[in-house]
């Protein structure tokens, strides 16, 4: 840069800042070209791939034959049975999983932004479900539900009440599911809520006081709508994982009982990589892509209308 | 939301019940008070940690204690030799150093490339800048299934299946978005007073970044790194799709393997699944703080 602020004698004070600003311009492009490019080859290409060979027939097994069908494998979606269970317990996962997720957070993050003496140690414990692998996660929670001598059964056998092996369960392993998602992910939007109720100003609870306002009306009127944008996140971000998440199901329960927890991304893993069906396995990413699509469309929209 | 309109209809027909809430709420930190904060706090950390803490304890007892119907070891049933079993067990130390090798190796790859990515998008103007902006934020809404596919004949072009660089590239892209937002909303809050100094004295841009920008911003660069590490040590689905052979498992592949076998050895896969958990446990002891407060400030900001 030093170089380029001396005004030479082959240009002018233009010419000098026009170079400067190719400078800058160049640099600023060579600084994000290595982020670019890995992102182009592991992200950007695959997807613009993914998106066509939704309208391929093509096999995993020999990649490189590839017949177009058009949209004829969205028709086939249309009529797929399995295709339309796994869509409904996706849409029904996120939407119970997020609600749950979000109105415990903030129930423990009332709890946790008091100033009672041991609470920052509580916020930091209560964050360890959410940095454990997944799979360390399943294994917890399948030892605990295995028939037999899980620890759930043997309290259950106590009690006199039924032992099952509870993943294995049609009706009961969906919910074990959602239970899973909102033990890993209940902490994180509470120590979210709580960041942002703690930047509230004292001051404004004051103001209220002074007003006759009570707790639950200052929670109504200061606190709701001062995290209305921090909740709006933490819930468009869940919902976007939730919805593509694939390894808690597959690792749990693989779709079973009987189909019983199938969602979109195990339906994909299963059709590409078991089935070899590139084309069709492309096309309910596609669908996937296209509801993800119009969700942040619609939240997009409702942000900017604030 | 709905918190909203509940405590909307607690009001309109309830008024003496929230009344009373009121009214037991007002008193500051009384000790009544100050019991229910602990008792939700204590409920919900049980619901939390209880599962993990139990994992921990069955560790450390045998097989016997744990076939049994009994939920509590007595001290005879105490034991280190599941420990002494799988670690000595050479199909779990590969894993372990695979999982190390990559999420080490991820982690730079990602502070170095996502350092100089931040850097460009918080300190230069070029068109394209606020598109770049929104299309890393972007690649958050794909579903990965959808990648995997084209991303597993793209690695396969290149010779990377099966091998730990390909696994590497594939983590370090994952979390090159995240982390790269993560740094800008860092960068962005050094003063631009401070390069314009810097450059007055004659520094280059690099410069810049490598002695004042880097060092103002660790706290987040050790949140971006955290985040990353976790992600590359946690993740199943690219080392399933990458990975064939022992030589290149990491730890969630290989518990997984060793989980859908017909008979568990629930002994040695909770033994497995602790020491697997321990490296990313110990990072978040360490790092805590930042870490909590930069994702619940940092993350907000970046999005």
């Amino acid at each position: 840069m030093a170089t380029s602020t001396d005004t030479g004698p082959t240009g002018g004070r233009y010419v000098a800042e026009f170079r400067e600003f190719l400078e800058e311009t160049w640099l600023g492009y060579a600084l994000i070209l290595p982020a670019l490019i890995l992102m182009g080859v592991i992200i950007i290409y695959p997807t613009l791939r993914g998106i066509q060979l939704a309208f391929f027939e093509a096999s995993l097994l020999n990649p490189e034959q590839q017949t177009f069908v058009g949209l004829q494998n969205f028709a086939e979606l249309l009529g797929d049975a399995t295709f339309r269970e796994a869509l409904w317990h996706t849409v029904l996962l996120t939407s119970v999983a997020v609600s749950l997720q979000y109105l415990l957070g903030l129930g423990l993050a009332l709890a946790l932004k008091e100033k009672v003496p041991g609470a920052g140690l509580f916020r930091s414990l209560s964050m360890v479900t959410w940095v454990l692998p997944v799979i360390v996660m399943v294994i917890i929670f399948r030892f605990l539900t295995q028939s037999g001598f899980g620890p759930v059964n043997i309290i259950l056998d106590s009690l006199g009440m039924q032992t099952a092996a509870w993943f294995g369960r049609p009706g009961v392993a969906f919910p074990l599911i959602v239970l899973m998602h909102v033990w890993r992910n209940t902490p994180f939007y509470a120590i979210a809520l709580m960041a942002a109720m703690k930047s509230i100003p004292e001051t404004q609870y004051e103001a209220a006081r002074l007003d006759g306002a009570g707790p639950l009306q200052r929670f109504r009127y200061i606190t709701l709508p001062q995290i209305s944008y921090v909740s709006m996140i933490m819930i468009v971000l869940h919902v976007i994982f939730t919805f593509n998440n694939f390894d808690i199901i597959f690792l749990s329960t693989g779709g079973g009982p009987l189909g019983n927890t199938e969602v979109l991304a195990t339906y994909i893993y299963k059709q590409a990589f078991q089935q070899y069906a590139m084309g069709y396995a492309a096309s309910i990413g596609v669908v996937m892509l296209i509801i993800m699509m119009v969700f942040t469309i619609v939240y997009a929209s409702l942000e900017a209308r604030e | 939301m709905a918190t909203e309109t509940q405590s909307q209809t607690a009001q309109s027909t309830d008024r003496s019940f929230a009344d009373r809430i009121d009214a037991w709420l007002a008193e500051d930190m009384s000790p009544k008070r100050a019991l229910a904060v602990y008792a939700v706090i204590g409920v919900y950390m049980t619901f939390l940690l209880l599962p993990v803490a139990y994992m921990v304890l069955a560790t450390f007892t045998s097989a016997d204690f744990l076939y049994s119907p009994r939920l509590v070891p007595a001290l005879g049933d105490l034991t280190l030799q599941n420990y002494v079993s799988i670690l000595s067990t050479g199909l779990f130390q590969q894993y372990f150093i695979n999982s190390t090798i990559v999420a080490t190796s991820t982690t730079l790859l990602t502070l170095v490339v996502g350092t100089l990515a931040a850097y460009s998008l918080s300190r230069f103007e070029y068109p394209g800048r606020n598109t770049l902006l929104f299309s890393f934020l972007g690649t958050q809404m794909l579903p990965r299934v959808l990648i995997l596919i084209p991303f597993f004949l793209v690695m396969f072009s290149l010779s990377l299946i099966d091998s730990l660089l390909g696994i590497v590239i594939a983590h370090s892209v994952l979390g090159i978005p995240l982390g790269t937002w993560l740094l800008k909303g860092y960068f962005d809050d050094i003063p631009k007073s401070l390069d314009e100094a810097a450059k007055m004295d004659g520094c280059s841009h690099l410069d810049i970044l490598w002695r004042i920008i880097i060092p103002m911003s660790l706290p987040g660069i050790t949140v971006a790194g955290f985040y990353t590490f976790i992600l590359s040590w946690n993740d199943f689905l690219f080392v399933s799709i990458l990975s064939q052979t022992a030589a290149t498992r990491t730890l969630p592949f290989g518990l997984q393997l060793f989980q859908s076998q017909n008979t568990v050895a629930w002994e040695l896969l909770l033994t497995a699944a602790t020491i697997t958990m321990i490296p990313v446990v110990v990072l978040f002891a360490v790092f805590q703080r930042w870490v909590v407060e930069g994702l619940a400030t940092g993350g907000m900001k970046g999005t």
